[in-house]
């Protein structure tokens, strides 16, 4: 038993962070917004790093890594609010074609020449796929009309648990925005940040946003080790990252005031991604009934004895 | 990361829960807060040492058993699986003992580590007084040098188990001329000193869980201060045991999972009658107990690791503290009109009532909610200070 994340991995999402802070920041994203919203030399930034190939085993030109260090880069790809599609490629699409045993695609996803467009029931859109183009609140997505009936269960878990990692990052972005701009903006003779009401509304976001964070990367790695309870545990974090991510981004746009309803201040890019991600792969009622099956449902053993079942 | 606990790890879950299961009490004991109660739990941590069960983190040389914190972690899940009293010295196994671990002497360690783990000498925290609630740096209790002695005058407040336990420990200002965080000492003290005066307050249960504690030129030997006078020991001191309070050990997941477990299965008995919210809410509980276990699974893989708790420890408190209330809150809504029934028609004690009373006082103790949101704010996001520091 152990719920360590190793040194190598934190070491790999830093710097993954750093790269995107110094590569990813709000002007690209008013230039995507303005300009069309997808960037070769970005993609290939991001291919170059070896993210695509990360869930690639070795064997296909990869690194053969597993969901966790997947889950906490898509944290990642949500603090950058990234355009590109990288979570839906290569952290849903390759762990789901490794599971059917079709491996004839990956060198090539690996390499960065094929993304992988994710349709399954659970959407009423595929994101970067064929079809008529759906318009999204959140100018960086490309939705088509899709009507699949592909509800294969490992996509939506995959597909769910990754929303889910992606919401944490854009909630722990969305909270150090707030918290940059409490610090510097200046009413009453001092930083707004000083207030507690202002200080104890952020700390109410911490609070959800870490303790949403150890839900996550259990579901990932209940996913990764097959275990028959995984879907219940996606789920679960599906929840609870959806719940600190909508209830920052709220937080988030009152700290900042009449700023925060502008296009001007960078937060909005960042909300829309929430609220779409929050909708994504199975929204929050969705899940909750999923855990309810398991729960009220008697599916799951539950209890003190029980934490990992 | 793995999920699957080892065959040794499972074999130790067993050990305990037999063990458990032939010795926790079958009827719930009196409640801690009385006479009666408090002998009843008394007796218990004795029968816990007698099967070396004390605190099985600590070394064998000091009562303990040597184990990890997984090892912990599971020992608490299989406690209150079973059902388990609160414990009697939780002031001094959870919070004055892992400090002394951290501060203490090897004199120290041995004198007093042994007979906490045993529960030969029941401890008391005294933190606040009557001028120093959240605002603990405005301690005035004085502790005046006198050859190889303190004599400590002033008052203490709000003293948990004070009303019947051995020993207290809490901070003394031992220097006259010192303001706020600097020149506070900390003091280890026989209750039953001459001098002091415990006053048991009378709770708004009716019982009289905690004390005042009246300090008229008590003298307590120098030996029983804790890593010494000077500028900030006495604060570093506290702040440390503050850390224990509320990071990892005062409150373990599987309280709460328990709690949560209780719930569901209340849920289904009034299932009819329940409303679509009291039903989202039991999940939600059953959720955040289950967040709150991976928390702490995760920050005892790090302790274990080499790491330390930080500020993250305040984030737990009001975690846990705002999650205890809420739980019972919903047995509460979902008892109804039998809730404000001391005991049920079987005459079975109302524990939820019990419990939703208790836990209304878990965002107050142990350092405010509004404090360690204040904290919080200050330490880990960086916002800035106000008033006085």
């Amino acid at each position: 038993m152990d719920m360590l994340l190793t040194e190598d991995q934190l070491a790999l999402a830093e710097t993954v962070r750093d790269y995107l802070a110094g590569t990813h920041g709000p002007e690209v994203l008013r230039r995507l917004d303005a300009d069309g919203n997808r960037d070769p030399a970005i993609w290939q930034g991001l291919v170059d790093m070896g993210l695509t190939g990360l869930l690639v085993p070795e064997a296909q030109g990869g690194l053969g890594m597993g969901l966790v260090d997947a889950a906490l880069i898509a944290a990642e790809c949500g603090r950058a609010c990234l355009a590109e599609p990288l979570v839906d490629t290569a952290f849903v699409g390759v762990p789901w074609l490794l599971a059917q045993g079709k491996l004839d695609q990956l060198p090539d996803v690996a390499a960065g020449r094929v993304t992988l467009p994710l349709a399954h029931a659970i959407n009423p859109w595929v994101a970067d796929g064929e079809g008529a183009a759906l318009k999204s609140v959140d100018p960086m997505r490309n939705l088509a009309a899709s009507a699949n009936d592909n509800a294969d269960p490992h996509l939506l878990n995959l597909g769910a648990l990754m929303s889910a990692a992606q919401l944490v990052g854009l909630a722990d972005a969305m909270l150090y925005q707030a918290v940059e701009y409490a610090k510097t903006r200046t009413q009453f003779g001092q930083p707004i940040g000083a207030f507690q009401a202002i200080k104890h509304q952020l700390a109410t976001c911490a609070v959800g946003i870490e303790f949403a964070k150890p839900v996550v990367w259990q579901a990932a790695q209940a996913l990764q080790e097959g275990r028959a309870s995984a879907g219940v545990h996606v789920s679960h974090a599906k929840v609870a990252a959806t719940d600190a991510a909508m209830l920052t981004a709220e937080t988030a746009i009152q700290v900042h005031g009449a700023m925060g309803y502008t296009y001007e201040v960078d937060l909005h890019f960042w909300m829309k991604r929430s609220w779409a991600l929050s909708g994504a792969w199975g929204a929050r009622a969705f899940h909750l009934k999923r855990v309810d099956d398991a729960v009220l449902g008697g599916t799951l053993a539950i209890g003190p004895e029980h934490t990992f079942a | 990361m793995h999920l699957e606990y080892t065959p040794e790890q499972n074999a130790f879950r067993v050990e305990v829960r037999a063990w458990m299961e032939a010795h926790v009490p079958k009827e719930p004991l009196v409640t801690l807060e009385c006479r009666e109660g408090y002998d009843q739990h008394v007796e218990w941590e004795r029968t816990l040492a007698s099967g070396n069960w004390g605190m099985v983190t600590w070394p064998e040389a000091y009562g303990g058993r040597g184990l990890d914190l997984i090892q912990w972690l599971i020992f608490e899940e299989e406690y209150f699986r079973a059902g388990g009293p609160n414990r009697a010295n939780q002031n001094g196994i959870f919070l004055l003992g892992p400090t002394i671990m951290e501060f203490g002497t090897e004199e120290q360690k041995k004198r007093f580590l042994t007979p906490m783990a045993k529960g030969e000498v029941i401890w008391a925290q005294a933190w606040s007084e009557p001028g120093a609630g959240s605002d603990m740096a405005a301690i005035s209790s004085k502790a005046v040098r006198d050859g190889d002695h303190y004599v400590i005058t002033g008052q203490k407040t709000w003293s948990s188990r004070a009303a019947f336990a051995d020993w207290g420990f809490g901070m003394f200002r031992t220097d006259p001329e010192s303001k706020r965080h600097k020149g506070l000492t900390f003091i280890l003290f026989d209750i039953n000193s001459p001098g002091i005066t415990r006053r048991p307050i009378r709770q708004l249960h009716g019982d009289t869980g905690f004390a005042e504690l009246f300090f008229d030129e008590v003298r307590v030997p120098v030996e029983n201060c804790l890593a010494g006078e000077g500028e900030g020991e006495g604060w570093n001191v506290a702040m440390a045991t503050a850390g224990f309070e509320r990071g990892l050990m005062l409150r373990s997941p599987g309280r709460f999972q328990a709690t949560a477990k209780r719930l569901v299965d209340l849920y289904r008995k009034h299932e009819a009658e329940a409303s679509p919210a009291a039903r989202e809410a039991v999940l939600l509980a059953w959720m955040s107990a289950q967040a709150y276990a991976y928390n702490t699974y995760a920050v005892a893989a790090k302790i274990m690791a080499g790491g330390k708790i930080g500020a993250e420890a305040s984030l737990n408190k009001i975690f846990w503290s705002e999650l205890d209330r809420s739980m019972h809150r919903t047995a509460m809504q979902l008892l109804g009109a039998h809730a404000e029934l001391k005991r049920f028609d079987d005459g079975s004690v109302n524990q939820w009532l019990e419990g939703y009373i208790f836990s209304l006082s878990g965002p107050i103790y142990a350092g405010s909610n509004e404090v360690q949101r204040n904290i919080t704010a200050e330490r880990m996001l960086g916002l800035p200070r106000v008033g006085a520091g």
